[in-house]
């Protein structure tokens, strides 16, 4: 898959035991496919940490941001191995914080709550895409 | 099927860029929980190609599934590379191969009733591959804890303790709180250090507004011991 050079790379670590991988996806899901489609894309983690020179030029040569689920950090740390550009690092258990009590949902599917919180890692992700691009432009 | 205990583990790609990926994702998540409950783990593939040796050791001496949504395999590829040969080696496209196209959906909100009819049938396959791997598998017992996969989604998070007004606290996850935030720069005796500590152990943790300060300088102290033990 061939990458637009200007881009960011919105990259979810989908770690796939808890809610907190599940949220990751869907936030990159929202960010790259409806809020700003034009401006941002992902690439599949798993191809980049298998070393795959396509996906480790394009996090190199494209701002990249990372969505963790979990304190490991896959995402981030794998990025940073291949030599990406990592812009921002956003760790899901952040957007928590105003939600005392949540119920997410599971790692299978999502509740109101985890939609919720969602949505908002999305908006602010979609602003950081927006900036980025901004700056680029200048 | 096998009488219990066999574990097999299962590496989905989970591939972000392409709609098998989601279907990859869900066809484990439909095994685990609804088709084969009990039987298998799951192994998180980012962290097993990143060198978690806890996965690629259970990859070695456990039967373990591969299934990938596309054909360059990336899940295959990691597992027979760091630990040898796997038991089924299974790729959605193949799978879905005389299906209806699929609707492109990623996001679970958006998929269609034909993509999560394809969600049943891969996890049917995947079902399939588990109870055929279970019956030539010459392992059985428990899995020991060095060798179980220890992806920060799927199970419990190595503990840390605190002292909070006389009484021990565990909290899950501390030492790696301490070892992010020492990344981050955070200094010991800064004067938000302690709230800071607070904001992320909360997340997981419940605490009362009574204790607040006292889990505030509880973390600080704890936090100022991790940083000088390293």
């Amino acid at each position: 898959m061939t990458k637009s050079e200007k881009k960011v790379l919105v990259i979810p670590c989908s770690g796939i035991g808890k809610v907190h991988g599940l949220i990751a996806r869907e936030v990159a899901f929202r960010v790259v496919g409806e809020l700003a489609p034009e401006a941002s894309d992902t690439l599949c983690l798993a191809l980049l940490v298998k070393g795959e020179e396509q996906a480790r030029k394009a996090v190199r040569t494209q701002p990249c941001i990372t969505i963790d689920g979990c304190p490991k950090l896959c995402s981030h740390k794998n990025v940073e191995l291949a030599g990406g550009q990592i812009a921002h690092s956003v760790r899901v258990v952040d957007g928590f914080k105003d939600h005392k009590g949540a119920r997410p949902g599971t790692a299978t599917t999502l509740d109101e709550d985890g939609w919720t919180i969602t949505e908002e890692l999305a908006q602010g992700i979609a602003a950081q895409v927006r900036a980025l691009c901004d700056g680029e432009e200048e | 099927m096998a009488e219990q205990a066999i574990k097999i583990g299962i590496i989905s790609c989970a591939g972000e860029e392409l709609p098998e990926g989601t279907i990859s994702r869900l066809a484990v998540r439909r095994v685990l929980e609804r088709l084969r409950p009990g039987q298998t783990v799951s192994i998180c593939l980012p962290l097993f190609l990143a060198g978690a040796e806890g996965e690629r050791e259970f990859a070695r001496n456990y039967p373990t599934i591969t299934i990938d949504g596309c054909d360059k395999q990336c899940a295959k590829w990691g597992t027979e590379t760091y630990s040898g040969a796997v038991s089924a080696a299974l790729v959605v496209t193949d799978i879905l191969r005389d299906r209806p196209p699929l609707s492109g959906a990623r996001s679970g909100r958006k998929l269609t009733r034909s993509d999560l009819a394809a969600v049943e049938l891969v996890a049917a396959r995947l079902a399939e591959a588990l109870d055929q791997a279970a019956a030539a598998s010459d392992v059985s017992g428990s899995v020991p804890a060095e060798m179980s996969p220890s992806c920060g989604c799927a199970v419990a998070l190595p503990a840390g303790t605190i002292q909070v007004n006389g009484k021990t606290v565990e909290i899950a996850g501390l030492p790696l709180i301490f070892r992010q935030c020492q990344e981050d720069e955070l200094a010991p005796d800064h004067p938000d250090t302690g709230e800071r500590l607070l904001e992320v152990v909360r997340v997981y943790h419940v605490i009362a507004e009574t204790e607040e300060q006292a889990y505030q300088d509880a973390l600080a102290e704890a936090y100022r011991a991790y940083l000088a033990s390293q």
